[in-house]
């Protein structure tokens, strides 16, 4: 970009003095008249059939009006439409927002209270009998797949709910040509992003006119709004989603049971009902990340090239099949990473356990793509005798073939890998710091240096997962569409309206710096409306604050209606001024003919006349001072839908990180320590550098404690131990390390300001990079790094089996 | 059954009648209906729902709304004074120090309770002063930064 005055800017943000205040406003400080307050009872049992359901004794409490049954969900709405995560299954599974006839996991939901306070609710939940029928619980994804394991679904003959592959390139001639194969076996845990508020969701229907509006805190419009549409007769839908409390993932897919649970407690007591998830409750059944285990194979030459890798993947989806696939088809996002191989094979099975069902977290499936990249990178290096930084740099995409089109069909837009590796080796001076490492180790200290690359995609393609169903018959969306609508007020003031939600991300601020770039307004006067209406909301099926999608998409409609408006405003300028649209400037929100100062209009004016004074505006404009402009990738063909090799354009910009880590590990109790950790980071143009900032601490804060041991543990009966924040092992201010972050911004010449995605980002490569460093400071006792959380509890067993 | 409660609440007297059973965090948001005291774990390890009582930092979830009966309580409304947002705020506005504003009006009040303690806390006392308040978006890093750069603020008294 050229000079900018707004864009790229330290500005004072929209959404921070109302935080500050006590003044967001959540779905729970939404109440209304007659509002009943809803409570969940939900399954005790991993596994097992579910009989009647006794709710008399809960009607009697007084304060209870109404009490909704896994029978009247079943008899009252219908199952979900299978989505793009289980357009795999061989047979359809029908999923309503209650568990039906059988139970899953823990925590699945059976019932449903309403009553007029929350604690009267809770009160009856205690007094509502169901009868089960315990079954064997399977939670291990191995034990699941043996022939004699308890089947989850009957509709299934085993518990492998799918079975696929994507190929590409010719992977056998790699391994043909190969002088060496690695192998490695890796694993990555369950976990979550907890935001600190939990799923959420107000419905009120009006019977009258059979409207039922919800405000929730789902991340994505579409699915709460298809999800009712599917599951209840309710064709007058209005969804809000206010204020959000953080979403990274855990708030887009199994909120929808939720949403359509409350709705129907509406459409029932013909009143409006709240419902509030409590903290166990989310740990319990709001989702986890997969457990997912990889057998790798990389063929490699003897100069460290890569040729190519077969993988098999393992995926430990949980107790529920909507979201089947998601972690694998998440993979095409970056499948290839940084790196120029050409030659990869992935297999994956999803196997169904009785554990909580799987949902996307802060990167979903690419930070284990990342993790198997950077970590073969490691092995092939420790194989070869070689500097892992020289494999990488070996490997990388080359500077001067960008854009490149990696064989899975993603389209990078623009990077330097290289420079950024560099960069990093540099910073951390990396070849001494080894040395000096090396000689502490010698003298019984424990460090160890990671070094690693990885890249972050953003703005989806919602057709990438037909990758792996060439044969569906519907298309579930392509591409991405967004809209953004403008509007000069009668007072000259700006209101902003986006397509998409935000969960915390700054897009008020973001926004209100682009439209005053293009407006020629300070943002002070640009106001951003803070919620999603779908009432009034231009939205498309990427209005949805998942995939990294805001840069790309709300950016590109928040830029495109800006300087549709500016359009029209120079219009209108120009006739009652008496010249032309070239002619005229914009400054401060007053339009001046260049080089002369004493013919003005300001916003103000213009805004008075566009909407009151038609005899001022020229014969074939429209009157009024509003736009709506939905935005589409220019650069989404070819791959937009899958061709018959599965090329596809998962994803349409990329970021990129090189990312050093430097810990010590205490031998004697097994902590880890992160003693540095540096970020050379590639987000494309900066529109403003606090928030990207913010994202890239907040997102390698959860990638290094994802690593370091938070996480979800089972016993063996299915039981969830981890279901507290503190059991979880969720870190605060002292476990979090400061982090130094550094920009080397390769601005996109796809996206409308060159701008690239900043927020799954450091969460991607980070686990990779503790991983790495770890493995480097246990050196000593001959331990390799194959599996995560490398809590203190591991580490120390790793040091004790590597002493023996 | 309900108990009649007395306190002061950012300065104003309220009177009203709550159940025993019933947590200061839900009375606070639900019967005063301030409802800048958010709530996240119900169990006292996030911090969401802190607020101030007689000058101290406490999770408004651990405790009974009838606990509160004759106490002065300070919750993230109270901080901005004749509209003028008060200096701790100001700082987590200028450095970025939210992301969803959820944890926001407990990250505040710790703040404020610890900088009032101890206006020289070095950067490891403002970590574990802030250990007791969970943030999921920030990796805390301009939380603590704007905690840093106000302390000076408050050495002025």
């Amino acid at each position: 970009m050229t000079e900018t005055r707004y864009i790229g800017k330290r500005i004072r943000s929209k959404e921070g003095p109302r935080h500050v205040s006590g003044g967001g406003q959540f779905v729970d400080d939404v109440s209304l008249p007659g509002m009943l307050h809803a409570v969940v009872l939900r399954s005790s049992y991993a596994h097992a059939r579910l009989g009647h359901i006794d709710t008399r004794a809960a009607l009697e409490v007084p304060g209870v009006v109404a009490v909704l049954t896994s029978e009247e969900v079943k008899r009252r709405s219908r199952p979900f439409k299978p989505g793009r995560y289980s357009a795999g299954l061989r047979k359809p599974i029908p999923e309503y927002a209650t568990a039906v006839d059988r139970v899953r996991y823990v925590g699945e939901p059976v019932a449903m209270v309403a009553a007029r306070s929350r604690a009267v609710a809770e009160d009856a939940l205690d007094l509502i009998s169901v009868k089960y029928e315990p079954l064997p619980a399977v939670v291990d994804p191995w034990e699941a797949m043996e022939p004699a394991a308890p089947l989850l679904f009957d509709e299934l003959d085993s518990n492998v709910a799918w079975k696929g592959a994507v190929s590409y390139g010719d992977v056998d001639e790699a391994f043909q040509s190969a002088d060496q194969i690695v192998r490695e076996k890796l694993k990555i845990h369950r976990y979550s992003s907890t935001p600190l508020e939990s799923l959420a969701c107000l419905a009120s229907f009006d019977d009258a006119s059979r409207k039922l509006t919800v405000w929730c805190n789902g991340q994505n419009p579409e699915v709460i709004y298809d999800a009712l549409g599917e599951a209840l007769d309710v064709q007058d839908v209005r969804v809000i989603l206010p204020d959000i409390g953080g979403g990274f993932g855990q708030k887009i897919h199994l909120i929808r049971k939720y949403v359509v649970l409350t709705g129907l407690m509406s459409v029932k007591t013909g009143r409006p009902v709240k419902w509030i998830e409590d903290r166990t409750e989310h740990m319990m059944a709001a989702g986890q990340s997969c457990g997912m285990e990889f057998d790798i194979e990389a063929a490699v030459k003897k100069d460290g090239t890569v040729l190519g890798l077969k993988i098999q993947e393992v995926d430990d989806v949980g107790g529920a099949v909507s979201t089947l696939t998601i972690h694998f088809t998440n993979k095409l996002n970056n499948l290839f990473s940084t790196y120029k191989v050409k030659n990869l094979r992935l297999e994956g099975r999803s196997v169904v356990t009785n554990k909580c069902p799987v949902v996307p977290n802060r990167g979903i499936g690419k930070p284990s793509m990342c993790f198997i990249w950077e970590r073969m990178m490691d092995r092939v290096a420790q194989e070869l005798g070689m500097s892992p930084v020289e494999v990488r740099l070996q490997n990388l995409v080359p500077t001067r073939e960008f854009p490149y089109t990696a064989p899975n069909g993603n389209l990078y837009d623009s990077g330097d890998y290289t420079r950024l590796l560099e960069r990093a080796v540099e910073k951390l001076e990396y070849e001494k710091l080894r040395k000096e490492l090396k000689q502490k180790r010698e003298k019984g200290k424990c460090l160890g240096v990671g070094l690693v690359i990885g890249l972050e995609p953003g703005g989806r393609n919602a057709a990438r997962d037909m990758a792996i169903f060439p044969n569906v018959k519907e298309l579930p969306g392509a591409g991405g569409v967004e809209g953004a609508t403008i509007k000069l007020e009668r007072n000259g003031s700006v209101t902003v309206f986006l397509g998409a939600p935000s969960c915390g991300q700054f897009h008020e601020t973001t926004t209100a710096q682009v439209v005053a770039e293009n407006l020629g307004l300070s943002p002070d006067h640009i106001s951003v409306a803070p919620r999603y209406d779908s009432e009034v909301s231009p939205w498309g099926v990427a209005s949805s604050n998942t995939g990294n999608n805001f840069h790309l998409y709300d950016i590109g409609a928040v830029h495109g209606a800006s300087l549709k408006l500016r359009e029209k405003v120079l219009q209108l300028s120009a006739h009652l001024l008496e010249s032309s649209p070239e002619k005229l400037t914009i400054e401060e929100g007053t339009v001046t003919i260049k080089g002369s100062s004493h013919k003005t209009l300001t916003f103000k004016e213009l805004g008075k006349i566009a909407y009151g004074n038609q005899s001022l505006i020229p014969e074939g404009l429209e009157a009024g001072l509003q736009t709506t402009y939905y935005y589409k990738f220019p650069h989404a063909q070819p791959f937009m839908v899958p061709d018959e090799e599965g090329r596809v354009r998962a994803q349409f910009t990329f970021s990129a990180a090189a990312h050093g880590a430097v810990v010590e590990i205490d031998t004697e109790t097994g902590r880890v320590k992160v003693v540095r950790y540096i970020i050379v980071s590639d987000n494309g143009t900066i529109i403003n550098p606090d928030v990207v900032d913010g994202q890239i601490y907040g997102s390698v804060a959860h990638g290094i404690s994802v690593a370091l041991g938070e996480g979800f543990v089972y016993d063996s009966d299915g039981q969830l131990l981890t279901v507290t924040l503190t059991d979880y092992a969720k870190p605060t201010a002292c476990e979090t390390p400061r982090v130094e972050i550094e920009h080397i911004p390769v601005p996109s010449p796809f996206s409308v300001l060159g701008q690239k995605a900043a927020g799954e980002g450091a969460a991607i490569p980070s686990p990779a990079a503790i991983a790495s460093a770890v493995e480097d400071a246990l050196q000593p006792f001959g331990i390799k790094i194959r599996e995560l959380p490398l809590s203190p509890e591991v580490v120390w067993g790793l040091i004790r089996q590597g002493e023996r | 059954m309900r108990q009649l409660i007395q306190l002061r609440i950012n300065g104003q007297a309220y009177e009203e009648e709550a159940e025993p059973r019933m947590l200061l965090a839900f009375f606070l948001r639900e019967t005063i209906g301030l409802t800048g005291t958010h709530v996240g774990c119900v169990v006292g390890e996030c911090g969401a729902c802190s607020i101030l009582l007689d000058g101290r930092v406490v999770k408004s979830c651990l405790l009974f709304a009838v606990q509160a009966n004759g106490k002065e309580i300070t919750t993230v409304e109270g901080l901005a004074q004749d509209g003028e947002l008060s200096p701790i705020q100001e700082a987590f506005v200028k450095h970025y120090a939210l992301q969803c504003g959820y944890c926001t009006s407990g990250m505040l009040l710790a703040s404020h309770a610890l900088l009032t303690r101890n206006p020289d806390s070095s950067e490891e006392e403002i970590r574990r002063g802030l250990a007791g308040n969970l943030c999921m978006c920030t990796g805390y890093t301009q939380i603590v930064d704007a905690v840093k750069a106000v302390a000076g603020e408050y050495k002025k008294g």
